[in-house]
């Protein structure tokens, strides 16, 4: 049987293989096209429209497009926020997890215990966690209390934007920190003994073992975090709405906002601003990426 | 694993056919809908809002099914909506009311069925966003079907009907409404020794009372006299009663930035200035009717939902309401209130009629009263036995009589409600002065109003 | 990862800091865990405390303890919809599904892109990509149409209209289809599956199986741990998943737990201890199955790795 495998000739055996991958992916690749390619399709349609969700979209032309590139909100708060949302939460969010899942991969006490209470502020809802956050960071609350402050966290202009970071950053780190872990796990041992046996003291190990081949996961820690931080809205929605003076309003909380929240709904217009959103995401991952796995990556 | 596989799959599929089968049907006899809940009134009179009843009723072969949405209220509301459903379906076998509550985000929820052409019968519509609806046509108006009743517009109160009347036709029954009242803390008025507010106060007396109510001894517990939030729901009362108004009369243009206006909002941003008010936030709550009831706001501008909040939450505090004080301009009020409208696409136009004349009726609406839950928007309910017995809420009532405005912007309307708040913002946060804040958020607005041409 | 120093001689400073680092490893994890640990734990512990206080007692001191001491709200949570255990087997139903299904196709699509070629490889993953970045409010309502009226209405070829929707308003199957596989979940298997040493299914392949076999005796075991985080995260993700549920389901039998709790918040106000106590409900489900499944995630391929093949 093997030596009849190894022999048949190379295009059906890479036919055949592509079948196979195919009816991997048939289930993926339902969803995908029900959904997202009809989706994607119905956004940028939608983009050109005049679409106030009460009577059928009339067709606009450009119109939305040179509106939403000359609205206030977008320009100089939304996106501004966005970016710095993501700069700063992606490297913390990674870097505090990967440290933790380091943490949790040693041979320590109690490492069970640990693990289910990190993974505590990702498993509640997002709407318990911020009522909470609220009321700890409220003027007389938990915080303030603590450390002898007396700053008005959610209320003041400088200080409401970075607390939704700290309330995200806490939220994500335990599933990040258990991605890390299980990918942490995937390291065979022998590669550590191996590089034991070349004379490799431990931050040698760590540098030249654990952090390459924890490479695909870093990369999709990462890219997933930034995806997801490009379009925080959640917070937002439950805790400040955009405020105080739109100093924590990103672009998907205008999204929602011109979508379903204003009373004139300007739909066509949210879709431009998520057709913006993701091709600026994708030029981030492309960077990103590049810069990650380097010149000749895995991923090829 | 592979015990665990069998076992999943086995599991997977008893579900897809439980999910599958989960749809529920058209159910003929009206079984089980409610559940006995004591609802407490005010005036410790208890009183048993609905019972668990099996009832087979005679169902006609065809039944006409009407679906009715609106947003959740608390667990009694809803069971007193239920009930009076109950009602309705006992004395109307040959319609059937499928309630249909949405519990998260309702406008969201709602324009996503109307996009898809899915949206229910009859729903909730709310003031404030009336115009955008009634404007693209998507309500069914109503007087033919009230004719076919005797139903008159005259049984209502006039703001309430006039509200929900665009271009003389009417697109909705007004379920019941709210409007703000000054809640004080007659605690901390008798250890101040002033007189209780009546409804002949002016600004002059409340500026009094908030100076004389302060206390920041504590830092602790900082007690301020009056609560002013940024709220667009309650600052424009003040611009009313300075003979102001926020918007034109047909919503064309803003008068935010005339100088009844600015008056006003100089006049209320002077409490935080001079820190005699504060906003929620100053004292870590994010609802002065909160700090109100914890007793750090000697008084708040609230409307009728303040009432069984503190009697839920705060059942200790001794407090009563009077009518907004008059500014220089007389007096001035907001109302709040919602519809029972239709679809524009009702296939069954009259019965869903039937079910908004029937929640709208007399009937229904003192047993909505009775409950305390919200004020009823008929006339003739204005001397019932309920407001004579509880002055806090016969206060709200009587406020939307003497020139009440509803709480509407025209199709702009959150926008105005944006700009407006964050003019106030810019007071707060940035010491920015009240005619320039005012000035700028008066060009953001007439700068929406063109967008939305 | 316990590497032997084993170099004589070496009197060099990253050796000096190293044995330092050595001394103060344990103790210093055992800091970092334990602060972080305090800060996890808050938001969980001060959700108990306000659940466990009456309602009318929520603002009063003590705050960090919950004295007086009830188990009322929990009851009013439970007692005030006849529909609550109704809720909770909704929820159970939707998200075991869900994470049934999903753990599985990610994992064949995790594994399709991890180790064949196939033609529009690169563009497929790239497309999965980017059906992560589309923000959710403009999927929604399209979203909407196909599981739900269909994307054209009244599309007719004589009398009979062709449905261009799966018709699935109102129905848990509905919450179910588009959950059943998701990219974010590909993206991660695939990024897992990477990382596995090719020898194992080279050695299977001289056995003779074929991928799928492959896929089922020695990919699927061997990653169980991988399968097992996906599992929690897709579980956790379906049970706590509020905005589609609230679109799709209509009628009060139907809904799934999140929706139905949030039938506590008022239109004007909220009694947090109600909410919070309801919350519980949504939470301790989840934590439980995080707490029992801890013993799967064992020492994947480093222990099992090499051995029989």
């Amino acid at each position: 049987m093997t030596a009849q495998t190894l022999q048949k000739p190379r295009k059906r055996r890479r036919r055949s293989e592509a079948l196979v991958a195919y009816s991997f992916l048939a289930p993926y690749m339902f969803i995908f096209l029900t959904f997202t390619v009809f989706a994607i399709g119905y956004a940028v349609y939608l983009s050109f429209t005049k679409y106030n969700l009460l009577r059928p979209p009339e067709w606009w032309g450009l119109e939305g497009w040179k509106r939403v590139l000359q609205d206030d909100l977008f320009l100089t708060k939304a996106l501004p926020n966005t970016f710095k949302y993501v700069l700063i939460v992606v490297p913390v969010q990674t870097v505090l997890s990967l440290i933790l899942a380091f943490a949790m991969d040693q041979k320590l006490r109690f490492r069970r215990f640990f693990r289910t209470i990190y993974y505590l502020p990702s498993v509640t809802s997002s709407v318990v966690i911020s009522l909470i956050f609220i009321w700890m960071f409220s003027p007389q609350g938990v915080i303030n209390q603590l450390f002898r402050l007396n700053i008005n966290w959610l209320n003041d202009v400088r200080t409401a934007f970075p607390t939704i970071m700290m309330v995200n950053i806490f939220t994500t780190t335990g599933t990040l920190m258990l991605i890390f872990l299980a990918g942490l796990q995937d390291i065979p041992t022998t590669l550590y003994e191996a590089a034991a046996i070349d004379g490799a003291n431990k931050i040698q190990s760590l540098l030249y073992v654990t952090i390459p081949m924890l490479r695909p996961v870093i990369f999709f820690v990462m890219t997933t975090g930034v995806i997801g931080c490009f379009q925080v809205f959640d917070q937002i929605y439950v805790m400040t709405n955009g405020g105080p003076l739109n100093s924590t309003t990103t672009v998907a909380y205008v999204i929602y906002k011109w979508a379903f929240r204003d009373t004139t709904i300007k739909m066509g217009q949210a879709a431009v601003v998520a057709i913006i959103l993701t091709m600026i995401i994708m030029a981030v991952t492309f960077l990103q990426r590049r810069i990650i796995e380097g010149s000749g990556s895995a991923e090829k | 694993m592979k015990k665990i596989y069998f076992v999943m799959s086995i599991f997977v599929l008893l579900s897809l056919l439980l999910a599958s089968c989960a749809t529920t049907e058209a159910e003929p006899v009206i079984e089980t809908v409610i559940k006995t809940v004591e609802v407490p009134v005010i005036e410790t009179v208890e009183v048993t809002v609905i019972e668990t009843q099996e009832v087979i009723v005679e169902v006609p072969a065809e039944q006409v099914e009407i679906r009715l949405s609106g947003w959740a209220s608390s667990p009694s509301e809803t069971a007193l909506l239920e009930s009076l459903l109950y009602r309705f379906s006992v004395e109307n076998p040959d319609i059937l009311v499928r309630y249909e509550p949405i519990t998260g985000d309702y406008w969201q929820s709602l324009l996503t069925m109307i996009a898809s052409g899915t949206e229910p019968d009859v729903f909730y519509m709310d003031i404030f966003q009336f115009p955008a609806y009634a404007q693209e046509g998507v309500l069914l108006p109503l007087d033919d079907l009230m004719a076919g009743t005797g139903t008159s517009t005259g049984d209502f109160i006039p703001a309430l009907m006039n509200a929900f009347t665009y271009e003389d036709a009417v697109y909705g029954i007004p379920k019941d409404f709210n409007t703000l009242g000054l809640f004080y803390n007659k605690d901390m008025f008798d250890a101040a020794g002033l007189a209780y507010p009546t409804d002949d106060w002016t600004w002059d007396d409340l500026r009094a009372a908030a100076e004389a109510l302060t206390d920041l001894s504590n830092p602790d517990r900082p007690i301020y006299g009056l609560g002013v939030p940024s709220d667009p729901g309650r600052f424009p009362i003040f611009v009313f009663q300075n003979g102001g108004s926020i918007m034109n009369a047909d919503f064309s243009d803003t008068l935010l930035d005339s100088t009844e206006a600015v008056g006003a909002g100089e006049f209320y941003t002077a409490f935080r200035t001079d820190q005699v008010g504060a906003t929620p936030a100053d004292v870590g709550e994010g609802w002065q009717g909160t700090v109100f009831g914890k007793g750090q706001f000697a008084m708040v501008y609230e409307g009728g939902w303040l009432i069984p909040y503190l009697n839920d939450q705060f059942p200790n505090i001794n407090y009563d309401v009077v009518v907004p004080p008059a500014g220089p301009g007389g007096e001035g009020n907001m109302i709040f209130t919602v519809s029972w409208s239709a679809t524009v696409n009702c296939q069954h136009p009259e019965e869903a009629w039937r079910v908004i004349e029937f929640l709208t009726n007399e009937a229904s609406q003192t047993t909505v009263l009775e409950s305390g839950f919200a004020l009823p928007s008929r006339i003739s309910l204005q001397d019932s036995e309920y407001l004579a017995n509880n002055p806090a809420s016969a206060a709200i009532f009587r406020g939307a009589f003497n020139g009440a405005i509803p709480f509407m912007w025209g199709v702009v309307g959150s926008d105005v409600n944006n700009f407006m708040g964050q003019a106030i913002e810019r007071v707060y946060l940035e010491g920015a002065l009240v005619a320039d804040s005012f000035a700028q958020a008066a060009a953001d607005i007439r700068a929406a109003i063109e967008a939305s041409r | 990862m316990r590497a032997t120093p084993s170099t004589p001689d070496s009197n060099s400073r990253s050796d000096r800091l190293i044995s330092l680092w050595e001394r103060m490893n344990r103790p210093m994890y055992y800091v970092i865990l334990i602060i972080w640990a305090i800060i996890a734990i808050a938001p969980l512990y001060f959700t108990l405390v306000f659940s466990l206080k009456p309602v009318a007692s929520i603002y009063d001191k003590p705050l960090y303890f919950p004295s007086p001491f009830t188990l009322e709200n929990f009851k009013t949570v439970i007692e005030s919809f006849d529909l609550f255990p109704r809720w909770l087997l909704n929820s159970a139903i939707v998200s075991i599904v869900v994470t049934v299904l999903r753990v599985l196709f990610c994992a064949m699509g995790g594994y399709a892109f991890a180790r064949m070629e196939f033609p529009l490889k690169k563009l497929l993953f790239g497309a999965m990509l980017v059906s992560m970045m589309i923000p959710g409010q403009v999927t929604l309502i399209p979203n909407f149409l196909v599981v739900g009226p269909g994307i054209l209405r009244n599309l007719k070829i004589g009398d009979t209209t062709i449905p261009t929707g799966f018709g699935l308003t109102d129905n848990l199957a509905g919450v179910i289809l588009p959950g059943i596989v998701a990219a974010f979940g590909v993206f991660m298997m695939t990024q897992f599956y990477k990382s596995l040493p090719k020898e194992l299914e080279e050695a299977a392949m001289m056995d003779g199986l074929g991928r799928w076999g492959i896929f089922f005796r020695v990919i699927l075991p061997i990653s169980q741990t991988q399968l097992l985080t996906l599992a929690l995260l897709t579980f956790q993700g379906s049970w706590n998943e509020f905005m589609w549920p609230l679109v799709i389901l209509r009628t009060p039998t139907n809904f799934t737990l999140p929706i139905g709790l949030q039938w506590f918040r008022g239109e004007y106000y909220t009694l947090y201890s109600i909410v919070l106590a309801g919350s519980l409900f949504n939470t301790i489900p989840i934590l439980i199955l995080f707490f029992l499944f801890q013993r799967y995630f064992v020492q994947g391929i480093a222990t099992t790795g090499m051995r029989d093949v």
